[in-house]
Protein backbone atom coordinates (compact mmCIF):
# COMPACT_ATOMS: atom_id res chain seq x y z
CA UNK A 1 0.00 0.00 0.00
CA UNK A 2 1.40 3.57 -0.80
CA UNK A 3 -0.15 6.60 0.24
CA UNK A 4 0.19 10.41 -2.16
CA UNK A 5 -0.06 13.79 -0.92
CA UNK A 6 -0.38 16.41 -3.14
CA UNK A 7 -2.98 18.96 -4.73
CA UNK A 8 -4.30 18.76 -7.75
CA UNK A 9 -3.73 22.08 -8.97
CA UNK A 10 -1.40 22.88 -11.99
CA UNK A 11 0.91 25.65 -11.82
CA UNK A 12 1.28 27.10 -15.29
CA UNK A 13 4.46 29.13 -14.11
CA UNK A 14 6.38 31.36 -16.97
CA UNK A 15 8.32 29.07 -19.04
CA UNK A 16 11.29 31.32 -19.29
CA UNK A 17 11.48 31.03 -15.34
CA UNK A 18 14.48 30.61 -13.53
CA UNK A 19 15.04 28.30 -10.99
CA UNK A 20 17.66 27.18 -8.09
CA UNK A 21 17.30 23.84 -7.23
CA UNK A 22 17.99 22.46 -3.79
CA UNK A 23 17.98 18.45 -3.86
CA UNK A 24 18.59 16.89 -0.31
CA UNK A 25 18.61 12.95 -0.63
CA UNK A 26 19.43 10.70 1.33
CA UNK A 27 21.10 8.66 -1.21
CA UNK A 28 22.84 10.12 -4.47
CA UNK A 29 21.10 10.44 -7.55
CA UNK A 30 23.81 11.08 -10.01
CA UNK A 31 21.87 12.25 -13.27
CA UNK A 32 19.05 14.13 -11.63
CA UNK A 33 20.52 17.56 -12.55
CA UNK A 34 21.29 16.58 -16.18
CA UNK A 35 17.95 15.35 -16.53
CA UNK A 36 16.18 18.12 -15.12
CA UNK A 37 18.12 20.17 -17.83
CA UNK A 38 17.12 17.94 -20.41
CA UNK A 39 13.26 17.16 -19.76
CA UNK A 40 13.12 20.88 -18.99
CA UNK A 41 14.83 22.86 -21.62
CA UNK A 42 13.63 25.97 -21.98
CA UNK A 43 13.64 26.23 -17.97
CA UNK A 44 16.80 27.84 -16.16
CA UNK A 45 18.24 25.47 -13.41
CA UNK A 46 20.91 26.80 -10.90
CA UNK A 47 22.11 23.60 -8.61
CA UNK A 48 23.66 24.83 -5.15
CA UNK A 49 24.34 21.77 -2.93
CA UNK A 50 25.70 24.27 0.30
CA UNK A 51 22.28 25.26 0.90
CA UNK A 52 21.68 22.19 4.05
CA UNK A 53 19.48 21.65 6.81
CA UNK A 54 17.34 24.99 6.06
CA UNK A 55 13.97 23.69 5.48
CA UNK A 56 13.70 21.08 8.36
CA UNK A 57 10.75 21.16 10.57
CA UNK A 58 8.66 23.42 7.90
CA UNK A 59 5.73 22.03 9.34
CA UNK A 60 6.34 22.66 12.71
CA UNK A 61 5.60 26.26 12.34
CA UNK A 62 2.27 27.70 12.70
CA UNK A 63 2.66 29.52 9.13
CA UNK A 64 4.86 27.19 7.22
CA UNK A 65 4.40 29.39 4.22
CA UNK A 66 6.21 31.89 5.03
CA UNK A 67 8.47 30.28 7.59
CA UNK A 68 11.14 30.92 5.70
CA UNK A 69 10.72 33.87 3.55
CA UNK A 70 13.78 36.24 4.60
CA UNK A 71 15.75 33.51 3.62
CA UNK A 72 14.08 32.78 0.77
CA UNK A 73 14.56 36.02 -0.52
CA UNK A 74 18.01 36.25 0.35
CA UNK A 75 18.43 33.18 -1.97
CA UNK A 76 16.48 34.56 -5.09
CA UNK A 77 18.88 37.70 -4.55
CA UNK A 78 21.88 36.06 -4.59
CA UNK A 79 21.42 33.63 -7.26
CA UNK A 80 18.76 35.85 -9.97
CA UNK A 81 15.85 33.17 -9.84
CA UNK A 82 12.29 33.60 -9.69
CA UNK A 83 11.68 29.98 -7.97
CA UNK A 84 13.28 28.20 -5.35
CA UNK A 85 12.99 24.15 -5.87
CA UNK A 86 13.71 22.18 -2.88
CA UNK A 87 13.49 18.46 -3.37
CA UNK A 88 13.80 16.20 -0.28
CA UNK A 89 14.02 12.15 -0.94
CA UNK A 90 14.82 9.38 2.01
CA UNK A 91 14.22 6.08 1.31
CA UNK A 92 12.81 3.73 4.10
CA UNK A 93 12.66 -0.22 3.72
CA UNK A 94 11.62 0.06 -0.19
CA UNK A 95 9.26 2.76 -0.65
CA UNK A 96 10.26 6.01 -1.69
CA UNK A 97 9.24 9.36 0.46
CA UNK A 98 9.42 12.59 -1.15
CA UNK A 99 8.57 15.92 -0.62
CA UNK A 100 8.76 19.04 -2.99
CA UNK A 101 8.23 22.77 -1.95
CA UNK A 102 7.93 25.39 -4.87
CA UNK A 103 9.21 28.89 -3.36
CA UNK A 104 8.98 32.39 -4.86
CA UNK A 105 11.35 34.05 -4.41
CA UNK A 106 9.64 37.85 -4.86
CA UNK A 107 6.90 36.87 -1.90
CA UNK A 108 9.54 34.94 -0.40
CA UNK A 109 6.51 32.52 0.39
CA UNK A 110 5.84 28.25 -0.14
CA UNK A 111 3.52 28.62 -3.17
CA UNK A 112 3.38 25.33 -4.12
CA UNK A 113 4.32 21.59 -1.73
CA UNK A 114 3.60 17.90 -2.48
CA UNK A 115 4.18 14.83 -0.21
CA UNK A 116 4.37 11.66 -1.68
CA UNK A 117 4.70 8.29 0.02
CA UNK A 118 5.17 5.51 -2.65
CA UNK A 119 6.49 2.32 -3.81
CA UNK A 120 10.54 2.39 -5.08
CA UNK A 121 10.36 1.03 -8.59
CA UNK A 122 13.35 1.46 -11.15
CA UNK A 123 14.41 5.13 -11.60
CA UNK A 124 11.44 5.67 -9.15
CA UNK A 125 13.07 8.97 -7.37
CA UNK A 126 14.53 10.50 -10.81
CA UNK A 127 11.20 9.87 -12.15
CA UNK A 128 9.14 11.22 -9.46
CA UNK A 129 10.74 14.44 -9.47
CA UNK A 130 10.39 14.82 -12.99
CA UNK A 131 6.75 14.08 -12.42
CA UNK A 132 7.09 16.86 -9.25
CA UNK A 133 8.75 19.33 -11.49
CA UNK A 134 6.32 18.81 -14.76
CA UNK A 135 3.57 19.41 -12.64
CA UNK A 136 4.75 22.46 -11.69
CA UNK A 137 5.62 23.55 -15.85
CA UNK A 138 2.59 21.94 -16.80
CA UNK A 139 4.81 19.53 -18.65
CA UNK A 140 4.36 15.91 -18.16
CA UNK A 141 5.47 13.43 -19.87
CA UNK A 142 3.40 10.03 -21.16
CA UNK A 143 6.79 7.78 -20.13
CA UNK A 144 6.86 9.30 -16.41
CA UNK A 145 3.41 8.04 -15.68
CA UNK A 146 3.96 4.68 -17.41
CA UNK A 147 6.90 4.34 -15.20
CA UNK A 148 5.02 5.07 -12.45
CA UNK A 149 2.24 2.22 -13.22
CA UNK A 150 4.66 -0.42 -13.22
CA UNK A 151 4.45 -0.58 -9.21
CA UNK A 152 0.56 -1.06 -9.84
CA UNK A 153 -1.08 -4.18 -10.57
CA UNK A 154 -1.57 -5.33 -13.74
CA UNK A 155 -4.25 -7.52 -13.30
CA UNK A 156 -6.15 -5.91 -10.57
CA UNK A 157 -9.22 -8.31 -10.97
CA UNK A 158 -6.87 -10.82 -9.74
CA UNK A 159 -5.88 -9.26 -6.16
CA UNK A 160 -7.10 -10.96 -3.98
CA UNK A 161 -7.89 -9.32 -0.64
CA UNK A 162 -7.61 -10.26 2.92
CA UNK A 163 -10.81 -8.42 4.18
CA UNK A 164 -13.45 -7.85 2.02
CA UNK A 165 -17.57 -7.19 2.67
CA UNK A 166 -18.31 -10.28 2.64
CA UNK A 167 -16.15 -11.31 5.21
CA UNK A 168 -17.86 -9.00 7.41
CA UNK A 169 -20.98 -9.58 6.31
CA UNK A 170 -20.84 -13.42 7.32
CA UNK A 171 -19.33 -12.28 10.29
CA UNK A 172 -22.29 -10.45 11.83
CA UNK A 173 -24.67 -12.57 10.71
CA UNK A 174 -22.67 -15.20 13.06
CA UNK A 175 -22.38 -12.78 15.94
CA UNK A 176 -23.99 -9.25 15.81
CA UNK A 177 -20.88 -6.27 15.81
CA UNK A 178 -18.42 -9.08 14.87
CA UNK A 179 -18.40 -7.85 10.92
CA UNK A 180 -18.21 -4.04 12.10
CA UNK A 181 -15.19 -5.08 14.47
CA UNK A 182 -13.40 -6.89 11.59
CA UNK A 183 -14.14 -3.51 9.50
CA UNK A 184 -12.23 -1.72 12.47
CA UNK A 185 -15.48 0.27 13.42
CA UNK A 186 -15.58 -0.45 16.97
CA UNK A 187 -18.16 2.43 18.01
CA UNK A 188 -20.31 0.55 15.22
CA UNK A 189 -19.84 -3.00 16.36
CA UNK A 190 -20.27 -2.01 20.12
CA UNK A 191 -23.70 -0.45 19.12
CA UNK A 192 -25.03 -3.26 16.92
CA UNK A 193 -23.69 -5.99 19.49
CA UNK A 194 -24.99 -4.16 22.29
CA UNK A 195 -28.51 -3.40 20.21
CA UNK A 196 -29.16 -7.13 19.07
CA UNK A 197 -27.93 -8.18 23.04
CA UNK A 198 -30.38 -6.12 24.05
CA UNK A 199 -33.51 -7.43 21.94
CA UNK A 200 -31.95 -10.83 22.34
CA UNK A 201 -32.22 -10.78 26.34
CA UNK A 202 -36.10 -9.44 25.93
CA UNK A 203 -37.24 -11.52 23.32
CA UNK A 204 -36.04 -14.77 25.68
CA UNK A 205 -37.80 -12.98 28.73
CA UNK A 206 -40.49 -12.67 27.05
CA UNK A 207 -40.34 -15.39 25.62
CA UNK A 208 -39.94 -17.22 29.46
CA UNK A 209 -42.89 -15.06 30.55
CA UNK A 210 -45.05 -16.60 27.91
CA UNK A 211 -43.90 -20.21 28.69
CA UNK A 212 -44.08 -19.39 32.50
CA UNK A 213 -47.93 -18.37 32.01
CA UNK A 214 -48.71 -20.91 29.47
CA UNK A 215 -47.66 -23.57 31.96
CA UNK A 216 -49.42 -22.04 34.71
CA UNK A 217 -52.54 -21.79 33.17
CA UNK A 218 -52.59 -25.21 31.94
CA UNK A 219 -52.23 -26.21 35.48
CA UNK A 220 -54.96 -24.12 36.49
CA UNK A 221 -57.04 -25.13 33.96
CA UNK A 222 -56.54 -28.54 35.17
CA UNK A 223 -57.57 -28.12 38.58
CA UNK A 224 -60.75 -25.87 37.62
CA UNK A 225 -61.46 -28.98 35.48
CA UNK A 226 -60.73 -31.38 38.58
CA UNK A 227 -62.51 -29.85 41.52
CA UNK A 228 -66.02 -29.75 42.03
CA UNK A 229 -65.83 -27.00 45.30
CA UNK A 230 -67.46 -23.45 43.59
CA UNK A 231 -64.77 -21.81 45.57
CA UNK A 232 -61.99 -23.19 44.41
CA UNK A 233 -63.65 -23.18 40.77
CA UNK A 234 -63.88 -19.57 41.16
CA UNK A 235 -59.94 -19.41 42.72
CA UNK A 236 -59.03 -21.76 39.69
CA UNK A 237 -61.08 -19.88 36.73
CA UNK A 238 -59.68 -16.42 37.73
CA UNK A 239 -56.00 -17.27 38.01
CA UNK A 240 -56.41 -18.97 34.91
CA UNK A 241 -57.88 -16.08 33.24
CA UNK A 242 -55.30 -14.03 34.83
CA UNK A 243 -52.50 -16.16 32.94
CA UNK A 244 -54.13 -16.73 30.26
CA UNK A 245 -54.03 -12.87 29.57
CA UNK A 246 -50.79 -12.92 30.18
CA UNK A 247 -49.77 -15.75 28.11
CA UNK A 248 -51.50 -14.13 24.91
CA UNK A 249 -49.47 -10.86 25.62
CA UNK A 250 -46.24 -11.91 26.29
CA UNK A 251 -46.84 -14.19 23.20
CA UNK A 252 -47.26 -10.99 21.35
CA UNK A 253 -44.45 -9.39 23.16
CA UNK A 254 -42.35 -12.80 22.17
CA UNK A 255 -43.19 -12.47 18.43
CA UNK A 256 -42.70 -8.58 18.01
CA UNK A 257 -39.09 -8.82 19.88
CA UNK A 258 -37.97 -11.87 18.03
CA UNK A 259 -39.46 -10.27 14.81
CA UNK A 260 -37.36 -7.36 15.81
CA UNK A 261 -34.02 -8.85 16.44
CA UNK A 262 -33.98 -11.19 13.52
CA UNK A 263 -34.22 -7.76 11.44
CA UNK A 264 -32.12 -5.96 13.50
CA UNK A 265 -29.80 -9.15 12.70
CA UNK A 266 -30.38 -9.16 9.14
CA UNK A 267 -29.51 -5.12 8.94
CA UNK A 268 -26.63 -5.94 10.53
CA UNK A 269 -25.38 -8.07 8.31
CA UNK A 270 -26.53 -5.98 5.43
CA UNK A 271 -24.99 -2.85 7.20
CA UNK A 272 -21.38 -4.62 7.79
CA UNK A 273 -21.56 -5.34 4.19
CA UNK A 274 -22.22 -1.76 2.93
CA UNK A 275 -19.86 -0.57 4.94
CA UNK A 276 -17.42 -3.27 5.21
CA UNK A 277 -13.81 -3.24 3.76
CA UNK A 278 -12.99 -1.82 0.35
CA UNK A 279 -9.78 -1.53 -1.10
CA UNK A 280 -8.99 1.54 -3.09
CA UNK A 281 -8.57 0.98 -6.39
CA UNK A 282 -7.68 4.79 -7.88
CA UNK A 283 -5.30 5.93 -5.27
CA UNK A 284 -2.80 5.91 -8.22
CA UNK A 285 -4.99 7.61 -10.59
CA UNK A 286 -6.06 9.98 -8.07
CA UNK A 287 -3.26 12.33 -7.86
CA UNK A 288 -2.48 12.67 -12.09
CA UNK A 289 -3.64 15.55 -14.08
CA UNK A 290 -7.45 15.05 -15.22
CA UNK A 291 -6.20 14.80 -18.15
CA UNK A 292 -3.91 11.79 -17.47
CA UNK A 293 -6.45 9.85 -15.26
CA UNK A 294 -7.36 6.80 -17.27
CA UNK A 295 -11.16 6.33 -18.12
CA UNK A 296 -12.84 4.18 -16.76
CA UNK B 1 -20.05 -21.37 11.07
CA UNK B 2 -22.60 -22.37 8.59
CA UNK B 3 -23.50 -25.25 11.26
CA UNK B 4 -23.60 -22.47 13.85
CA UNK B 5 -26.27 -20.21 11.61
CA UNK B 6 -27.99 -23.22 11.23
CA UNK B 7 -28.65 -24.12 14.86
CA UNK B 8 -29.69 -20.29 15.77
CA UNK B 9 -32.13 -20.14 13.21
CA UNK B 10 -33.70 -23.42 13.92
CA UNK B 11 -33.82 -22.12 17.63
CA UNK B 12 -35.31 -19.15 16.80
CA UNK B 13 -37.95 -20.22 14.26
CA UNK B 14 -38.67 -23.07 17.23
CA UNK B 15 -39.33 -20.43 19.97
CA UNK B 16 -41.39 -18.30 17.87
CA UNK B 17 -43.43 -20.75 16.29
CA UNK B 18 -43.84 -21.82 20.18
CA UNK B 19 -44.33 -18.34 20.83
CA UNK B 20 -47.12 -18.37 18.09
CA UNK B 21 -49.33 -21.10 20.20
CA UNK B 22 -52.08 -19.37 21.79
CA UNK B 23 -54.25 -22.12 23.93
CA UNK B 24 -57.61 -22.10 23.81
CA UNK B 25 -59.72 -20.54 26.61
CA UNK B 26 -62.18 -23.08 27.62
CA UNK B 27 -63.81 -22.79 30.98
CA UNK B 28 -66.71 -25.45 31.47
CA UNK B 29 -67.20 -26.70 34.92
CA UNK B 30 -70.62 -27.50 35.57
CA UNK B 31 -69.95 -26.14 38.99
CA UNK B 32 -69.06 -22.67 37.39
CA UNK B 33 -72.19 -20.61 37.05
CA UNK B 34 -70.16 -18.41 34.61
CA UNK B 35 -69.49 -21.40 32.21
CA UNK B 36 -73.19 -22.51 32.17
CA UNK B 37 -73.77 -18.67 31.61
CA UNK B 38 -71.42 -18.32 28.88
CA UNK B 39 -73.22 -21.49 27.60
CA UNK B 40 -76.81 -19.94 27.62
CA UNK B 41 -77.65 -21.59 30.74
CA UNK B 42 -79.26 -19.31 33.19
CA UNK B 43 -78.69 -20.07 37.48
CA UNK B 44 -80.36 -21.96 39.22
CA UNK B 45 -78.75 -24.78 37.22
CA UNK B 46 -79.12 -28.41 38.26
CA UNK B 47 -76.11 -29.84 36.88
CA UNK B 48 -73.83 -33.37 37.04
CA UNK B 49 -70.27 -33.35 38.00
CA UNK B 50 -68.38 -34.66 36.16
CA UNK B 51 -69.66 -33.50 32.50
CA UNK B 52 -68.31 -36.74 31.15
CA UNK B 53 -66.38 -39.84 32.38
CA UNK B 54 -64.87 -42.78 31.04
CA UNK B 55 -64.99 -46.26 32.72
CA UNK B 56 -64.83 -49.79 32.31
CA UNK B 57 -67.11 -52.52 32.90
CA UNK B 58 -65.58 -53.22 36.38
CA UNK B 59 -65.50 -49.49 37.44
CA UNK B 60 -68.29 -47.81 39.79
CA UNK B 61 -69.43 -44.67 38.26
CA UNK B 62 -69.94 -41.67 40.30
CA UNK B 63 -72.05 -38.78 39.14
CA UNK B 64 -72.52 -35.93 41.75
CA UNK B 65 -75.84 -33.96 41.41
CA UNK B 66 -75.22 -29.87 42.12
CA UNK B 67 -77.20 -26.99 42.61
CA UNK B 68 -76.04 -23.94 40.89
CA UNK B 69 -76.18 -20.25 41.80
CA UNK B 70 -74.78 -17.09 40.90
CA UNK B 71 -72.46 -16.34 43.65
CA UNK B 72 -74.58 -12.37 43.90
CA UNK B 73 -78.05 -13.87 43.44
CA UNK B 74 -78.18 -17.05 45.89
CA UNK B 75 -81.85 -18.30 47.22
CA UNK B 76 -82.18 -20.43 50.22
CA UNK B 77 -83.88 -23.49 50.46
CA UNK B 78 -85.41 -26.12 52.19
CA UNK B 79 -86.64 -29.02 50.24
CA UNK B 80 -85.87 -29.97 46.76
CA UNK B 81 -87.09 -32.72 44.24
CA UNK B 82 -85.06 -34.25 41.50
CA UNK B 83 -86.06 -36.49 38.61
CA UNK B 84 -83.38 -37.93 36.49
CA UNK B 85 -83.34 -40.30 33.71
CA UNK B 86 -80.24 -42.77 33.44
CA UNK B 87 -79.87 -44.98 30.51
CA UNK B 88 -80.46 -48.44 31.68
CA UNK B 89 -79.23 -49.99 28.55
CA UNK B 90 -75.48 -49.11 29.94
CA UNK B 91 -75.75 -48.69 33.79
CA UNK B 92 -77.80 -49.86 36.40
CA UNK B 93 -78.44 -47.88 39.80
CA UNK B 94 -76.54 -48.85 42.84
CA UNK B 95 -77.16 -46.66 45.17
CA UNK B 96 -77.93 -42.91 45.80
CA UNK B 97 -76.11 -41.23 48.41
CA UNK B 98 -76.91 -37.33 50.02
CA UNK B 99 -74.40 -34.51 49.11
CA UNK B 100 -72.50 -32.86 51.60
CA UNK B 101 -74.08 -29.75 50.99
CA UNK B 102 -78.03 -31.33 52.65
CA UNK B 103 -75.53 -33.02 55.22
CA UNK B 104 -73.54 -29.90 55.78
CA UNK B 105 -70.39 -32.12 55.27
CA UNK B 106 -71.87 -34.79 57.04
CA UNK B 107 -72.91 -32.67 60.71
CA UNK B 108 -76.53 -32.67 59.54
CA UNK B 109 -78.98 -35.53 58.56
CA UNK B 110 -82.54 -34.44 56.77
CA UNK B 111 -84.51 -36.17 55.09
CA UNK B 112 -83.63 -37.59 52.40
CA UNK B 113 -85.38 -40.68 50.19
CA UNK B 114 -85.84 -41.35 46.57
CA UNK B 115 -87.80 -43.24 44.39
CA UNK B 116 -86.81 -45.69 41.31
CA UNK B 117 -89.13 -46.72 38.98
CA UNK B 118 -87.45 -49.96 38.66
CA UNK B 119 -86.58 -48.65 34.61
CA UNK B 120 -84.47 -45.91 34.07
CA UNK B 121 -86.22 -42.73 36.09
CA UNK B 122 -85.23 -41.99 39.81
CA UNK B 123 -86.71 -39.38 42.21
CA UNK B 124 -84.56 -37.79 44.98
CA UNK B 125 -86.96 -35.82 47.83
CA UNK B 126 -84.77 -34.03 50.75
CA UNK B 127 -86.03 -31.40 53.09
CA UNK B 128 -85.08 -29.40 56.05
CA UNK B 129 -87.42 -30.54 58.78
CA UNK B 130 -85.44 -29.15 61.75
CA UNK B 131 -86.28 -25.94 63.96
CA UNK B 132 -82.52 -24.50 64.52
CA UNK B 133 -81.54 -24.86 60.49
CA UNK B 134 -84.80 -24.10 58.23
CA UNK B 135 -82.66 -23.98 54.38
CA UNK B 136 -79.24 -23.41 52.94
CA UNK B 137 -78.23 -21.32 50.07
CA UNK B 138 -75.42 -21.62 47.70
CA UNK B 139 -73.98 -23.44 45.27
CA UNK B 140 -73.41 -27.20 46.46
CA UNK B 141 -73.77 -31.07 46.28
CA UNK B 142 -77.21 -32.38 46.42
CA UNK B 143 -76.73 -35.85 45.93
CA UNK B 144 -74.06 -38.70 44.58
CA UNK B 145 -75.93 -41.32 42.45
CA UNK B 146 -73.24 -44.26 41.95
CA UNK B 147 -73.73 -46.94 39.12
CA UNK B 148 -72.44 -49.86 38.07
CA UNK B 149 -71.88 -50.31 34.60
CA UNK B 150 -73.71 -53.15 32.04
CA UNK B 151 -72.83 -52.78 28.82
CA UNK B 152 -70.43 -50.85 26.66
CA UNK B 153 -71.19 -47.42 24.97
CA UNK B 154 -71.95 -44.00 25.20
CA UNK B 155 -74.85 -41.75 26.46
CA UNK B 156 -76.03 -39.19 28.87
CA UNK B 157 -78.22 -39.20 32.48
CA UNK B 158 -79.69 -36.05 32.54
CA UNK B 159 -82.53 -34.02 34.94
CA UNK B 160 -86.15 -33.71 34.05
CA UNK B 161 -86.36 -29.49 34.45
CA UNK B 162 -90.43 -30.15 34.45
CA UNK B 163 -90.12 -32.75 37.27
CA UNK B 164 -87.48 -30.75 39.48
CA UNK B 165 -88.94 -28.74 42.21
CA UNK B 166 -87.00 -26.04 44.64
CA UNK B 167 -89.12 -24.83 47.79
CA UNK B 168 -88.02 -22.57 50.73
CA UNK B 169 -89.10 -22.83 54.02
CA UNK B 170 -92.22 -21.15 53.53
CA UNK B 171 -93.15 -23.79 51.05
CA UNK B 172 -93.09 -20.71 47.63
CA UNK B 173 -91.26 -22.72 44.75
CA UNK B 174 -88.23 -21.39 43.55
CA UNK B 175 -87.25 -21.26 39.82
CA UNK B 176 -84.59 -23.25 38.71
CA UNK B 177 -83.51 -21.78 35.23
CA UNK B 178 -81.49 -24.39 33.61
CA UNK B 179 -80.32 -27.90 33.58
CA UNK B 180 -77.17 -29.44 32.26
CA UNK B 181 -76.89 -33.72 31.74
CA UNK B 182 -73.75 -35.57 31.97
CA UNK B 183 -71.97 -38.16 29.33
CA UNK B 184 -70.50 -41.60 30.43
CA UNK B 185 -69.21 -43.75 28.67
CA UNK B 186 -68.58 -47.23 29.26
CA UNK B 187 -65.54 -48.69 27.57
Amino acid sequence: MYLIFFSNLVFAFDQEATYLVLNHFDESLPNIDQSLIDNFNNASFNFDESVNLLFDDIDSDNNPASKYMDQIKELGAIHHVNYILLNKIKHIDNRIIMEGLLFNTRSGGLVHRRKINVKNYNNGSVNEISLWVGEIRNKIQKQWEKARESIMFQNPEEISYDKTPMGAALRSLAIPGWGQAYSGNSLSAGLWAALELSLSVAFISSYTNYDTSAKSYLQNLKSYNTTDDEKEVSAYRASAEKDWDDHVMYSKLAIALAGSTITGWVSNSVHAWVFGPRPYTNIYQKGLPQTAVPKG
Amino acid sequence: MRIFNGFAVLLCSTLILSSCTIYDKIFDNPVDFKANEERGIEAPTLVFYPKSQTKTQTDSIIVGSFIVFKDDSTEPFSGLQLQIEFPNNLIELDTILPGLFLTDTSQSTPLFTYTYNGNNLVDIYAYFLGTTKLDIDGTGHLADLIFSPSASGKDSIFYHLNNCTMINHKDDQIEVNGIRSAEIIIE
